[in-house]
C-alpha cells in the first residue's frame, strides 16, 4: 500500500519538477523582456522631467506656444503606452506563477491523502539518485513561495507607478532591478539539478 | 504600395489623380520617418558629446551608433543639416501634392458646373482630400519648422535639460499627432488603397 502511495507521489513530484523547470525558463524570459520596458519608461520620466525644468519661453522653442502642452501629451501617452505593455506582461508572469502553485497545492493535497501510509521512515528515505520526499516537497514549496513573492513585489511596484508621478517613474528601472533575487534563482537551478536524475528514473 | 495599385486599376482622370495624391503622402510620410530616426540618433550623438566636454554626466541616451569621445561635432552637424534638408523636399513635395489636389477639385467643380454630379459621393471625396491634404500640409510645415530650430540649437545647448528637451521635441514629433495619421489613413480608405 505504501509503495503504491509513494510510486504515485514520486510521480506527482516528477510532473511539478517539470513544471517549475519550464516555468523558470518562461519567468526568467518574461523579465527579460520588462527590462527595456522598464528602461524606457525611465528615459519617457526623464524627458519630462527635463521638459518641467526648461522655461521654454526663455529659449528658441518660444515661438511654438503649444510646444509643451504638444509634447508633454505625447510624453504622457508613450509611458501610457509603455506602462501598458508592462501591465501585459505582469499577466504573463501572473500565469506562470499560477501554474506553479497549482502544480505544488496537486502534490501536497496527493501527500496529505496518503500521509497515512507513508510512514517517517519512507518520506525521509532517501538514495543516490532519489532524495526524500520531504526534501522534494520543501524545494517545491520554496519554488511557489519565491514566484509568489516575486510577483507580489513587482505588482506593488507596478501599482504605485502613475504616469505623473515622475520622479517614481524615473526610479522605476532601478527599483525594479532591485527586486531581483539572484539567490532565490540559484536556489531553484539547485533544485533542478538535485532532482535531474531523479527526474529521468522513470 | 503604389507600383502595383496603380498597375492593375483602370481609373481615370480626377480620380486617378486623386488615388495617385493619397498613395504619395503615405509614401512620403514613411520617409519623413525614416528620415526622424536618422536624425534622432545624430542629434543624440551631438547632445551627448557636447554633454561629455561639458560634464562628467553619463550620456543621455545610448543611440545604436554609439557615442565616441572625440566625435567630430562638425560631421554629425553636418548630417543632421542634411536630414534636415531632406525633410524639407519633403515638405516640397507635400504643397506640390496639396496644390495638385486643389486643382483636381477646383477642375472638376468647373467641369461639372451646373450639371450636377455623376455621382453623389465624389465630389464630396474630392473635398475631403482637399481638406485632408491642407490639414496635412500644415502639421509637417510645423513639424519641419521646429526641426530646423533644434538643428540650429542642439550643438549650442548649454543645460542637459534642455538638450534632452530638444531631443524628446525631436523623436516625438509634437506636431505629428495621431489625427495625422489617421487623416492619412482616411485618404488611403477613401481612395480604396486601404481596404475597408
Amino acid at each position: 500500500m505504501s509503495k503504491l502511495a509513494l510510486s504515485s507521489l514520486h510521480q506527482a513530484l516528477q510532473r511539478s519538477f517539470a513544471s517549475v523547470d519550464s516555468s523558470q525558463k518562461l519567468w526568467l524570459g518574461v523579465l527579460a523582456d520588462c527590462s527595456p520596458l522598464m528602461v524606457s519608461l525611465g528615459n519617457l520620466a526623464e524627458q519630462a522631467i527635463a521638459l518641467n525644468n526648461v522655461q521654454l519661453s526663455n529659449t528658441p522653442l518660444r515661438d511654438f506656444p503649444d510646444l509643451e502642452d504638444r509634447l508633454r501629451f505625447k510624453l504622457l501617452q508613450a509611458i501610457d503606452t509603455v506602462l501598458n505593455r508592462i501591465h501585459e506582461k505582469m499577466s504573463s508572469l501572473q500565469s506562470i506563477r499560477d501554474t506553479v502553485t497549482n502544480q505544488v497545492s496537486a502534490v501536497l493535497r496527493l501527500y496529505q491523502q496518503n500521509a497515512e501510509d507513508l510512514d517517517l521512515h519512507t518520506v525521509t528515505q532517501r538514495s543516490a539518485v532519489t532524495p526524500s520526499v520531504a526534501d522534494m516537497l520543501e524545494w517545491l514549496q520554496d519554488a511557489e513561495r519565491h514566484y509568489r513573492q516575486q510577483f507580489l513585489k513587482r505588482k506593488t511596484l507596478l501599482h504605485m507607478l502613475k504616469a505623473d508621478d515622475l520622479s517614481l517613474l524615473e526610479a522605476a528601472p532601478k527599483t525594479w532591478k532591485s527586486l531581483e533575487s539572484p539567490s532565490a534563482n540559484e536556489q531553484i537551478t539547485d533544485t533542478l539539478c538535485k532532482v535531474s536524475f531523479f527526474m529521468e528514473s522513470r | 504600395m503604389t507600383s502595383t495599385n496603380r498597375k492593375c486599376s483602370a481609373l481615370t482622370g480626377s480620380s486617378r489623380k486623386t488615388k495617385d495624391n493619397a498613395a504619395d503622402w503615405f509614401n512620403l510620410m514613411l520617409r519623413w520617418n525614416r528620415l526622424n530616426d536618422e536624425g534622432f540618433n545624430v542629434a543624440a550623438n551631438i547632445v551627448n558629446s557636447k554633454r561629455s566636454v561639458y560634464s562628467t554626466e553619463p550620456p543621455l541616451v545610448v543611440t545604436s551608433a554609439g557615442v565616441s569621445d572625440s566625435a567630430p561635432l562638425q560631421d554629425d552637424c553636418r548630417t543632421l543639416q542634411d536630414v534636415v534638408d531632406k525633410m524639407v523636399t519633403i515638405v516640397t513635395k507635400m504643397e506640390r501634392l496639396t496644390a495638385s489636389q486643389s486643382g483636381v477639385r477646383a477642375l472638376d467643380d468647373f467641369r461639372t458646373q451646373g450639371e450636377g454630379h455623376l455621382f453623389h459621393g465624389w465630389s464630396l471625396t474630392l473635398y475631403v482630400s482637399e481638406v485632408a491634404t491642407a490639414t496635412l500640409l500644415v502639421d509637417f510645415r510645423q513639424e519641419l519648422r521646429l526641426k530646423q530650430t533644434i538643428l540650429q540649437e542642439v550643438a549650442h545647448t548649454v543645460t542637459s535639460d534642455l538638450g534632452l528637451v530638444l531631443l524628446s521635441g525631436w523623436l516625438h514629433q509634437p506636431f505629428i499627432t495621431d489625427r495625422t495619421r489617421l487623416t492619412v489613413e482616411a485618404l488611403l480608405m477613401e481612395t480604396g488603397l486601404r481596404p475597408l
